[in-house]
């Protein structure tokens, strides 16, 4: 290994004495293995913190801000206290909105959960024709998001492709984007149908990550599929579970793409996804301070779920 | 040593990016525009005439997808970095005039003598729709107008002659659509008649132009207060709700969700009555179009016309200096030059005054129907002028979801409306 | 059938449902591809026909004229290839800085970034956009990528991962007198090649897949990229859908080459074989 001033330093460390400081070293921490790993690690994270900070954290406060004022994008802003909040709460269209979120995540995300494990365990399976299996089932990931609403909104059609199915069975057609009941519903298969094989990804990164030698070891302690499942996959499977399950919940809790241009929110509203109420009360109606209130109610909304989804699961013993 | 290489070239490249500008800075005038391929393929041609004439100060042009261009304007007025000029609707002027982010219209940098001399040139009544306080401050290009397009194939199928029983009434609408319907079982497989369900801006104009037929409007003189749910307001919803519910000749099931684009069912002849825009004509093309006929829209009172317009028009940014809102100036008045050539390539009717007359437009006006869409024009309203416009549109969209998908009473249904729309108007 | 051949397909039932669930997932792909080379009639021709009268190959070629479609290919390529590069460096970087440091704001500085997953983009729009309006990045490369070259969904996945990695053989390094850095570099990140490959993959089709951000920042031609030129083909009321999806077939080209390329990197495992706990 050539001998770079952290060769030096790691020898000096492991000998358990400091050098002597070089003059062009300034190390006012002290020398300590544990300063120098504090440091290290500080600087690991520092230019994602630094990104952060600039591109994501300081618009995030300034919107917060921007939520106690009126703002309509062309005349600057005016101080405007609570109004915004107060807003919200007598707008009926805020409340159904902020539900419609709420179903919309969980309807994606629960069965997300579990549907993109089992992809991932099938797909982990030693059989013939795995690649291409594999292939066909991550296929929707490629897929434009803007194409995936188009082509969806036209299986959807009441003589489009679903409905042409269903007649087959002797179902009968329904109108799915333009009956109440059954548009949200609608679009939550939609947004399954994208999350398994991509969360489906990661679970198999996860699952490849578990060394084959601890399956191997129980296998011959005579432990059958179903146990090993349990007692081996599902635990060092763990970190990777609360991993999809926060991030599905997150980015289901964004989605407005498909109900813009799908159903523009309707019909009666039935559709309008908060972020959509968002964006429409900030662009389309130009009242910026109210769209920021609401998304600083769903932030913490989304952030109070998120803590205590963390720590549900550190009591059930995942870090 | 690699490592060193690489990390360096990372730096470079980053560096370089950082400060390189995808186009050149040279530009000088800036114009954009929606998307609306005819439209945006005249305005290419027009730009590369002024382009040739005019070395010295080259416009760049560029077009973004429709929904979400105004959106992007706003974004872009509020952060100052708008293009010179923009293409706007005529239904959000008040959104920008209002806030001052529109620079007025001289008329005098656009060859005529005053705004009144400059309105002789235009229909009458179309430069209104684009003034506030008195000043004008865009100028159209566009002029548009809803009128009824009928099925001449499915009029003779049932025993009807398009050209004298084409309905001139509202109610007439319904009559002749109840000859005309067609149904399997409980299913319509042919409306007889529909509204475009898709947008709260289509239902608007549809909207408006009723209540007004009835003798009322949206918001009172003022502008201050809702009106919607007047006896005219009742009335127009009733109209509106009618053919789904008392002639049912109307799904009211076919919308946003099902159609790709609004004016779809029409020529695959799964509607036989249907109100679109005089585009459509260009829109559909001459074989569609040989089966169709375009009559004007239907009336409460047939004596007393109204009819719902909208347009695209021109307009300048305030915040660049008066040198250069002179130049823009020029460049309106380039691309408004030519009326007729509009029309042949963009297909929308131009608001010129002497329109009609211009050599070269007799072929149109027998084949295209333009005497219809000019009469319709001339008999036009613009939309009510608002500042919060689409809330009103919306929350009018949503009252009228209520009383046509859930068979809501229509006052109930307006007073909530109102109720929406005078929290949206109301002084902040 | 070879009964060798069902029973390692564990069995009728999980064929049947991988059979079920592949035609579902690619049902979407079929009338996609069909619609492409279909009239522009054609398309939404109903009751639906799979296959078009006469295959019009002509649709690809005509759509790309529509717009500098090379142009926003390639923007979209460039720009997802080096927001891609800067995730995978950044994220796995912060990971390991969070999943096997001690520091002091340690958990502060994770939740920080935890809660930029949580908003939308749509509010930080406008000031995300004065933010690059100020660095001189409008209308620029640089504006496209630099807001974009870390990702919080990043982070976190390349943390949760990195944990996974023992101690004992980053201690061992650290006996062996190597760098930080080093042992980043050596031993942390070809040890999480499958998590690397996922967040590649997945942020190359996030990247290549931006619409709104771009959408503000482009204000010419030769900026836009292929989503931006998507849109676009939209005009008032009409659209050439036919064409559109062939375009959209040729956009998913790049990321059906990207998976096929990651493919093998999920196929190799690692084996951390020896190493026991």
């Amino acid at each position: 290994m050539p001998r770079t001033r952290g060769v030096v330093k790691a020898e000096a460390a492991v000998a358990g004495s400091s050098p002597r400081p070089r003059p062009w070293i300034a190390w006012p921490w002290g020398h300590s293995r544990r300063s120098r790993l504090y440091l290290a690690g500080f600087f690991f994270v520092l230019p994602a913190l630094i990104h952060i900070a600039v591109f994501k954290f300081y618009p995030l406060l300034q919107a917060f801000q921007l939520s106690f004022y009126r703002y309509d994008l062309m005349s600057p802003p005016v101080f405007y206290g609570l109004a915004n909040y107060q807003a919200l709460w007598e707008n009926p269209l805020f409340h159904q909105s902020f539900w419609v979120s709420v179903k919309y995540m969980f309807g994606v995300s629960i069965p997300e959960w579990f549907l993109a494990l089992g992809l991932a365990l099938l797909l982990n399976r030693a059989m013939p024709g795995r690649s291409f299996i594999r292939l066909a089932y991550f296929f929707p990931i490629a897929m434009s998001q803007i194409v995936v609403a188009m082509v969806w909104k036209f299986m959807y059609h009441p003589f489009g492709l679903v409905n042409t199915i269903l007649e087959f069975f002797g179902v009968g057609r329904i109108n799915w984007l333009s009956t109440e009941e059954t548009a949200l519903p609608a679009l939550i298969a939609i947004g399954i149908w994208r999350g398994i094989p991509l969360f489906g990804v990661i679970y198999l990164a996860g699952l490849q990550a578990i060394p084959k030698d601890y399956h191997e070891a129980a296998m011959m302690d005579g432990a059958g599929a179903f146990q090993r499942f349990v007692h081996i996959t599902i635990p060092l499977l763990l970190p990777t579970i609360l991993f999809v399950m926060v991030i599905s919940l997150l980015s289901a809790v964004k989605v407005f793409l498909n109900p813009l241009v799908m159903t523009g929110g309707g019909p009666s509203g039935t559709t309008r996804v908060l972020p959509y109420f968002i964006y429409e009360t900030g662009f389309t109606y130009f009242r910026m301070g109210e769209a920021a209130a609401a998304s600083t109610v769903l932030f913490v909304f989304v952030f109070a779920l998120t803590l205590i989804l963390l720590r549900l699961l550190r009591r059930g013993g995942v870090q | 040593m690699q490592r060193n290489f690489t990390t360096h070239s990372l730096i470079a490249l980053a560096a370089a990016l950082l400060c390189t500008p995808a186009a050149s800075q040279k530009t000088d005038i800036t114009w954009w525009e929606h998307s609306n391929p005819p439209h945006n393929n005249y305005s290419k041609e027009l730009v590369a005439e002024w382009n040739a004439k005019n070395p010295n100060s080259p416009v760049q042009y560029e077009f973004f997808a429709m929904t979400p261009y105004f959106n992007k304007l706003t974004a872009a007025l509020s952060t100052r970095s708008a293009a010179d000029m923009f293409t706007i609707i005529d239904t959000l002027m008040p959104s920008y005039t209002t806030k001052n982010t529109l620079a007025p219209i001289r008329p005098e940098w656009l060859g005529y003598k005053n705004l009144d001399d400059m309105k002789k040139n235009y229909l009458p009544r179309a430069l209104e729709g684009y003034s506030y306080q008195g000043k004008l401050y865009a100028v159209p290009v566009i002029a548009s107008v809803f009128s009824l397009y009928i099925n001449r194939k499915h009029f003779q199928e049932a025993g009807l002659d398009p050209d004298k029983d084409y309905p001139r009434t509202w109610d007439d609408v319904g009559r002749v659509g109840r000859k005309l319907v067609k149904m399997e079982g409980n299913k319509m497989v042919r409306e007889g008649f529909d509204f475009a369900m898709h947008s709260s801006t289509w239902t608007m104009w549809y909207f408006n132009s009723l209540i007004r037929q009835n003798g009322g409007e949206i918001l009172d003189a003022s502008g201050a207060k809702c009106t919607a749910n007047s006896e005219a307001g009742v009335k127009a919803m009733k109209i509106r709700a009618m053919f789904v519910q008392d002639y049912k000749i109307s799904d009211p099931t076919v919308s946003f969700a099902t159609n790709a684009l609004p004016a779809d069912d029409l020529p695959k002849g799964r509607v036989s009555m249907f109100i679109t825009h005089a585009g459509s004509v260009a829109q559909f093309g001459p074989e569609v179009m040989k089966d169709m006929k375009v009559v004007p829209y239907p009336q409460v009172n047939p004596q007393k016309p109204i009819v719902p317009i909208y347009g695209f028009a021109l307009a300048v940014n305030p915040q660049i200096p008066e040198a250069k809102q002179r130049l823009v100036h020029d460049l309106i008045k380039h691309v408004a030059k030519d009326p007729k050539a509009w029309y042949e390539k963009v297909s929308y009717p131009y608001p010129a005054s002497n329109f009609l007359t211009l050599p070269g437009i007799e072929e149109a006006r027998k084949t295209r129907y333009l005497d219809v869409f000019l009469k319709d024009i001339t008999n036009g309203r613009f939309v009510q002028r608002s500042p919060q416009i689409i809330e009103i549109n919306d929350a009018i969209h949503r009252a009228m979801e209520r009383v046509v998908l859930r068979g809501e009473n229509p006052k109930s249904s307006l007073d909530q409306a109102c109720k929406e729309i005078n929290a949206a108007i109301a002084p902040r | 059938m070879n009964k060798k051949l069902l029973l390692r397909w564990g069995g009728w039932g999980i064929t049947v449902l991988t059979v079920l669930g592949i035609g579902v997932t690619l049902l979407p792909y079929f009338w996609m591809v069909s619609s492409s080379l279909k009239t522009g009639a054609e398309v939404f021709e109903l009751p639906i026909r799979w296959i078009p009268q006469e295959v019009q190959w002509a649709n690809f070629p005509n759509a790309l004229s529509r717009g500098s479609f090379g142009t926003y290919f390639f923007n979209s390529g460039f720009v997802a290839i080096v927001v891609t590069a800067s995730n995978v460096l950044f994220c796995s970087l912060a990971g390991y800085g969070l999943a096997k440091f001690r520091f002091r704001f340690r958990e502060l500085s994770f939740r920080l970034i935890l809660s930029t997953l949580m908003l939308p983009m749509e509010i930080v729009l406008v000031p995300t956009f004065l933010v690059v309006q100020q660095l001189g990045l409008v209308n620029t490369y640089g504006g496209l990528i630099v807001p974009l070259a870390v990702d919080a969904f990043g982070i976190f996945l390349m943390r949760q991962f990195i944990r996974d990695i023992p101690d004992s053989l980053i201690e061992a390094a650290r006996l062996d007198g190597c760098s930080e850095f080093g042992i980043f570099w050596r031993i942390i990140l070809p040890n999480c090649k499958p998590a690397l490959g996922a967040l590649a993959l997945l942020s190359f089709r996030d990247n290549w897949d931006q619409f709104l951000w771009p959408f503000i920042v482009a204000a010419s031609d030769a900026l836009k990229t292929f989503p931006l030129g998507l849109a676009q083909m939209e005009g008032i009321d009409s659209a050439a859908y036919h064409e559109i999806m062939a375009l959209a077939v040729l956009g998913m080209i790049p990321m059906a080459i990207l998976f096929l390329f990651f493919q093998r990197a999920f196929v190799r495992g690692i084996a951390l074989s020896g190493l026991k706990e």
